[in-house]
């Protein structure tokens, strides 16, 4: 089964470089002037230019996390922090050019398009290359398009709506993000409409010594519903890239959101990246979250349960091998009465890689009658390795049914032996009881995600395990 | 012959547990290892697939004319033995169908053709009386001790190996699915293979018929006999085979 | 007034989680202080020496430096309990702050040597509004089996600090009993440093917090030696507009292999306006370890409460009742019938 798996995938896809050609990159560093010619660049309305700059102005202001990863790495003045690809946007493939368009059809996008999808964005570098939806859904006024156009075509909900769920001061690279932010989707259900088949946006770094820095929002009226996925992955440089994206989701009364993500950045990229949804009455948001690649990630999605009755569940798994410390986890705030939460954290350390689940649960005084209950399960794959949980648990109040429960340890000698009486050689038994650790999660995914998480386990097993 | 142990030593951990088996299995027979608790029972079915927590510290394990002292665990699967385990191990997120299938193929060598596999598999669960659904349920976890024991059983007809050991197969079972076991074990048994039955009471012996009754105590056969043994024993318990 | 940050977490997280440390204002820090008189030790056995020859040991962690530096420097009472055989007699020592005696600033050390066995019950108590701050330090040396008892009672108008830590060599057992029911900013900081092969500690504590008092326990253990073992057993109770921050780490040290950590806390909650804010950690670099946690709080439970009540006790008794059940396993593990009494005692007039 490995075996084949093997051979079915090839690292390298993600691994592919392409030329670094570009329309126009910025020059290193981040000053008030290099932002206003990325805002003349991107031609900002006024208020997103002015925007930018305060964004800026935070950004000097806040401090580092005092907290977490060793982040010192990250100097700015090495980072082009816009890179505009050589590509207008498009809305057929035939029309990208060909090494982009190449790069996608390795990764498999146009053609899960085809099977699975009920629309794509796909961007690359700094700007989005690609976006199509199916016809019904337009006709059911659903929007689905980059964020850029989002600027231009619906300003009062952008204006509404755009850094509202994750103000700039939230930290600093929040604000950051708030500077340089381009790219990414913006998504509108309408009232009522179920969109059946996942949307998909994809993100890839091409560019060296750059950064990535899409925005994401997404609002789901009340009623509605969505499955978004979204993709990403880079190749891998010699010195850092920078992935400071921002995720905002608004899933408003009985409607619900499910926002997928497998995570493949190459393992020089520091991924902090900042990702909230807003539930309204009734309705839920759901995270299924795969962490594979990146040098350092600090990703915590947040749900805020605004409106009586409002769920959230969080499915997530970190896999961290050599070089590679990935602080994850989840955020929930319950403000709101009989609003419920549930999280499900599995993470595997390897060759000297660290996992961290930092979570927090935090249930308010007028959020009477909630209930959440939160599993972690470690598993260390060597005595080199590090794997730590840090959750806080914040009760405000009486009325409420609250559990944690983590586990830490290895895969046990007993259950390999079983194993092997039945044929399988160590290394198979071993990764087939990491698989097996990790299938809760990975069941939650999209097949073809599945699939591709599965190879990603086999993989980062290989010469790992033995 | 199939198998052959030659004056077997094993220690677990410090202990000195098996001080000097020796037994010997022709194709097609039927053996019981039967002794008291801490005799040595479970030593011996793990010696014989080398867990690496018990240490042989002489002797041999001869299958098929070939020394498998070294062998590592699966290769000894492979090679044709089987071990039902006492406490059969929980897999989450492993489904049965799947964990067999996989299996099967590592024992015969050869891809495995699902829909064959799944009628297979859907026969004999019907035979052992068991809930179609476990199929898809993760292996061991959240099944009662009876279903796993069935499980093992099902593992054994799928994988069918040429020497069976059954450790404990029977016990924490009710009458009915003691009946529902030795059924399986009877659907198994052909006269090319054989079957290592451990126990240490002898319902399951009523519906399967020993060539071999050999009696453990502290280390060592004291006894080997027909099925007339184990009757005796039923009767008269370990009492006098004990120092 | 200056804020004091105190009982600061070995690991930082995010700021506006506010549990990395606790914070203080308008804490009243005696600078100078007289002669403590009022500690009375029940010593049956000359097998156990008490003497104030302080072997200074050092500190690794504490409540807050200014705390530490306090005791180093100017501690009214020193005690150095030496045991040197298993001893059946309890040794018991009751600190009482009065009028005379409104600060304490203990300095204690346990030695227990190879092969010794004692139990040492330290009580502190106080009706007036007073102020406390200890060190207590445990060194458990080869196969010594060590339990301590310590039994807050102070006003729920004085301050309370207390350090503790401990050292554990190999085959060295220390049980800690904890009760925290008094003061009115309870903070306690244990370290723990598992260092022998095969070394135990368990961890016991039950607290109770009413009107606006506040507890802040943060407990840190290593395990760094092979096979070795440590259980925190947390359970407490909160009503009015009581507070508790519960911060527990369990470090699994490079080495410790075949080393098992277990962590649970659970807090009730008895009032809509009290609040429980608990992190309890596990951190691990070593492979072969069995690591579990696991936190909760919530009301009592309505069935529970109406099962009792159908029996005829009125809702106040039957709370009590589910306190006390609650904390019985721990309760359980002190030997002395006349502390144990006491403990229940309190737990009725506090929840009263």
């Amino acid at each position: 089964m490995k075996k084949t798996n093997i051979d079915e995938i090839n690292r390298n896809i993600y691994d592919i470089k392409n030329k670094d050609i570009y329309d126009y990159k910025s020059k290193k560093g981040l000053t008030k002037e290099i932002i206003e010619e990325i805002s003349k660049q991107k031609s900002d309305p006024d208020w997103m230019r002015e925007f930018r700059l305060k964004a800026l102005e935070t950004y000097n202001k806040l401090e580092l996390p005092t907290w977490g990863p060793d982040i010192s790495e990250l100097n700015m003045n090495d980072i082009s922090i816009y890179v505009r690809p050589k590509s207008k946007l498009n809305n057929s493939w035939e029309d990208v050019p060909d090494d982009i368009k190449k790069t996608f059809d390795n990764l498999g996008i146009p053609e899960a398009e085809k099977k699975s999808l009920a629309g794509v964005g796909a961007q690359y570098d700094s700007e989005v290359v690609y976006h199509s939806m199916k016809e019904d859904l337009i006709k059911q006024g659903v929007i689905y398009t980059d964020m850029e156009t989002a600027v231009k075509e619906y300003p009062d909900i952008v204006k509404k709506y755009f850094m509202k769920c994750v103000p700039v001061y939230d930290h600093k690279f929040v604000a950051l993000h708030g500077a340089v932010w381009s790219g990414g989707s913006f998504v509108y259900v309408p009232k009522g409409v179920k969109v059946d088949i996942p949307l998909q946006s994809y993100f890839r770094l091409n560019s060296p010594e750059s950064g990535q820095f899409e925005h994401t929002l997404i609002i789901v009226d009340e009623g509605a519903s969505l499955h978004f996925i979204e993709g990403c992955s880079a190749p891998k440089y010699n010195k850092v890239n920078l992935h400071a994206g921002c995720v905002e989701l608004y899933v408003k009364e009985n409607a619900y959101l499910r926002y997928s993500t497998i995570e493949n950045w190459s393992k020089n990229m520091l991924n902090l990246n900042t990702k909230k949804a807003i539930v309204e009455k009734n309705g839920q948001i759901d995270w299924v979250t795969g962490s594979f690649g990146s040098k350092i990630s600090m990703l915590y999605p947040m749900s805020i349960l605004n409106g009586e009755g409002s769920k959230t569940e969080f499915t997530g798994i970190s896999f961290a091998g050599k070089g590679q410390n990935l602080d994850n986890g989840f955020k929930v705030v319950h403000n709101a009465p009989n609003t419920s939460s549930v999280v499900n954290a599995k993470s595997i350390s390897k060759n000297g890689g660290k996992c961290t689940y930092r979570s927090l649960v935090r249930i308010n005084e007028d959020a009477k009658n909630s209930k959440s209950s939160v599993s972690c399960e470690s598993l260390m794959l060597d005595d080199i390795s590090i794997s730590d949980t840090i959750p806080t648990n914040d009760i405000r109040n009486d009325e409420v049914e609250f559990s944690h429960e983590a586990k830490i340890g290895k895969i046990s000698d007993k259950t390999i032996f079983y194993l092997m009486s039945r044929g399988l050689s160590e290394e198979d038994a071993k990764a087939m009881i990491v698989r097996g650790f990790a299938y809760p999660i990975s069941k939650e995914l999209p097949v073809e995600y599945a699939v591709e998480m599965n190879n990603l386990i086999n993989l980062e097993l290989e010469g790992a395990i033995g | 012959m199939l198998l052959e142990v030659k004056d077997l030593f094993v220690n677990a951990g410090e202990k000195e547990i098996l001080k000097g088996i020796n037994l010997k299995i022709n194709a097609g027979e039927i053996h019981v290892i039967m002794g008291p608790n801490g005799s040595g029972k479970t030593t011996t079915a793990n010696a014989i697939l080398n867990n690496p927590l018990y240490q042989k510290k002489s002797g041999e394990i001869i299958f098929e004319g070939e020394n498998i002292n070294n062998l590592k665990t699966d290769e000894i699967a492979r090679r044709g033995i089987f071990m039902s385990f006492q406490l059969p191990e929980e897999i989450p997120g492993v489904s049965v169908t799947n964990f067999l299938k996989y299996a099967k193929g590592k024992v015969t060598g050869k891809p495995v053709k699902i829909f064959e596999f799944k009628n297979e598999l859907k026969k004999y669960m019907d035979e052992l009386k068991m809930n179609p659904k476990n199929m898809d349920r993760s292996l061991n976890v959240g099944f009662s001790g009876g279903e796993k024991k069935k499980n093992e059983i099902l593992q054994l007809l799928v994988l069918n190996p040429k020497l069976a050991i059954l450790d404990e197969t029977d016990s924490g079972l009710d009458v009915d699915a003691i009946k529902t076991v030795s059924k399986g074990i009877e659907m198994f048994k052909t006269n090319e293979n054989s079957v290592l039955i451990i126990t240490h009471n002898t319902k399951i012996l009523h519906s399967l018929k020993p060539d071999y009754v050999h009696v453990l105590v502290d280390g060592k056969i004291v006894k080997t006999g027909d099925a007339s043994l184990a009757k005796e024993i039923e009767e008269n318990g370990y009492e006098k085979y004990k120092n | 007034m200056e804020i004091l940050k105190l009982n600061e977490t070995p690991v930082r997280t995010s700021r506006n989680f506010n549990i990395n440390n606790i914070k203080l204002e308008n804490v009243k820090i005696p600078e100078v202080v007289k002669n403590f008189t009022n500690v009375k030790i029940k010593n049956e056995t000359d097998k156990i020496k008490i003497d104030s020859n302080l072997d200074e040991l050092f500190l690794n962690y504490g409540v807050g430096n200014i705390f530490v530096e306090q005791v180093k420097k100017i501690a009214n009472k020193k005690l150095k309990i030496t045991i040197d055989t298993k001893i059946k007699k309890e040794v018991f020592i009751d600190f009482t702050l009065d009028e005379e005696n409104n600060n304490l600033i203990d300095n204690i050390e346990i030695i227990a040597n190879e092969n010794s066995k004692a139990t040492i019950y330290l009580k502190y108590e106080s009706k007036i509004s007073a102020f406390h701050n200890g060190v207590l330090k445990v060194i458990a040396k080869e196969n010594s089996n060590i339990d301590v008892v310590i039994v807050n009672l102070l006003s729920s108008s004085t301050n309370n600090f207390l350090s503790v830590e401990n050292e554990i060599l190999d085959n060295a057992k220390v049980n800690f009993v904890i009760v925290d029911f008094g003061g009115n900013a309870s903070i306690t900081n244990l370290y723990s440093n598992i260092i022998g092969n095969e070394a135990e500690n368990n961890i016991n504590t039950i607290y109770l917090g009413k009107d606006n008092q506040l507890k802040d326990i943060n407990y840190i253990c290593d395990l760094k030696g092979k096979k070795s073992n440590v259980n925190i057993e947390v359970q407490g109770a909160l009503k009015d507009s009581a507070k508790k921050h519960f911060k527990g780490t369990i470090d699994f040290k490079r080495g410790c292999k075949k080393s098992k950590g277990n962590e649970n806390e659970f807090c009730m909650l008895l009032s809509d306006k009290a609040k429980s804010l608990a992190l309890p950690m596990l951190l691990c670099s070593e492979e072969d370890v069995e690591g579990n946690h696991s936190s909760s709080a919530g009301k009592i439970g309505e069935k529970q409460l109406f099962y009792i009540m159908s029996r005829g006790f009125e809702l106040k008794e039957a709370m009590k009742l589910i306190v006390r059940a609650n904390f019985n396993n721990i309760i359980e593990t002190i030997k002395n019938d006349e502390i144990k009494n006491r403990i229940l005692y309190e737990i009725d007039t506090i929840l009263d």
